[in-house]
């Protein structure tokens, strides 16, 4: 969970791009890395484990700065997991100190069982680690928005965010940077909003 | 929920007094304590240039991994792990439940060396975190001049 150091004055918290394979979640890290706005030295390096053929292999990793807030500077830590399904317990490593998380569907409607299973192995996956998805933060992406077969915003509502309590979802067409800054901007307002309303724990 | 202690200034004192104490022993060059989770806690040495952020999420991940690998070879965990190269070692064992102790070493000095200070040190580490743990938690951050609900992004996109 976050870390808030009194010592250094900084807020960490750790973000987590979720969703099936090829769906675009190094796409939505590259662009976020290529095109922030930042101060010199608030943007870290790219790190990517990837395979041969530029598959996510362990994760890709991009630390990040944003504002100050009362003197804290807030850092954070975005993550993607492999989509790939063989790669689950790669998927269970690098969801554990997760705060809050984009899950990245791909419009394509021939996709649509793949977002169904990625989505509810994310659920599966929070519950390991006793998480309930209700209480994290989470955005919907749905990405690909370009392409010819790409099935309505609606039925990917339909299918993906359709509970008791509906999250912000966002049309992407993240090799395009369209949605990427929207997707990563909710989380980070949802984010901050709850450790408004919740205490989390200190460093000093 | 959470699973960090909160920690005051003499928590943080005492564990970078411990690290500081075990880097002199050992003449490792970089010693870290990071969150499970992959952010580095505190640290003492001479980090230089290093990239301790990216040190912290890699070196988070690939011990957890190892845990998993543990599991898979019916050993109830590996509480460390030890990488030697040509220049450098990087030792890594477990602090408690939530904390991993990472150790930057040039390559003379032996792996067993720092394995065994390290071993004496962890348990004064795993105390000092105890300790801070069972404090009252309910200290936060005040965002009360944060206005989220302000459209302004938080992250922004350069212009073309």
């Amino acid at each position: 969970m976050a870390i808030i150091n009194q010592a250094t004055k900084e807020l960490q918290v750790k973000i987590v791009y979720y969703g099936p394979a090829m769906g675009g979640k190094t796409t939505n890290l590259v662009q976020v890395h290529d095109h922030v706005q930042t101060a010199a030295g608030n943007k870290g390096k790219l790190v990517s484990l990837a395979t041969s053929s530029d598959r996510t292999l362990f994760f890709d990793f991009l630390p990040i700065e944003a504002m100050t807030i009362k003197g804290f500077k807030t850092k954070f830590q975005l993550y993607t997991v492999p989509g790939q399904v063989i790669y689950n317990t790669t998927r269970q490593l690098v969801l554990r100190g997760v705060d809050g998380i984009v899950f990245v569907a791909d419009s394509q409607y021939e996709k649509m069982p793949e977002n169904v299973e990625s989505f509810q192995n994310l659920v599966d996956n929070l519950n390991s680690l006793k998480i309930n998805l209700a209480e994290i933060p989470y955005v919907l992406q749905y990405n690909k928005r370009d392409l010819p077969n790409a099935a309505p915003m609606e039925y990917l509502d339909f299918l993906l965010n359709n509970r008791d309590v509906q999250v912000p979802s966002f049309a992407g067409t993240a090799h395009k940077c369209e949605g990427v800054f929207e997707s990563l901007n909710m989380i980070t307002r949802m984010l901050l909003q709850k450790f408004i309303n919740q205490s989390v724990p200190q460093y000093a | 929920m959470a699973t960090l202690p909160q920690l005051i200034e003499e928590d943080i004192q005492k564990l970078d007094e411990t690290l500081r104490e075990f880097l002199a022993r050992t003449d490792a060059t970089v010693a870290l304590i990071l969150d499970k989770g992959g952010f580095v806690i505190t640290h003492q040495g001479a980090a230089g240039e290093l990239d301790l952020v990216t040190l912290g999420a890699l070196a988070s991940g690939a011990f957890l991994a190892s845990q998993t690998i543990a599991g898979l070879v019916n050993e109830k965990d590996f509480n460390h792990t030890a990488l030697q190269g040509e220049r450098a070692s990087i030792f890594t064992t477990n602090v408690d439940e939530h904390c991993l102790l990472v150790v930057l070493a040039p390559a003379k000095t032996g792996i067993g060396v720092v394995k065994y200070f390290a071993g004496t040190m962890v348990s004064r580490l795993a105390r000092q975190l105890a300790v801070a743990r069972e404090r009252d938690p309910e200290g936060g951050l005040d965002l009360s001049e944060l206005n989220v609900a302000d459209p302004q992004d938080f992250f922004r996109k350069k212009p073309v």
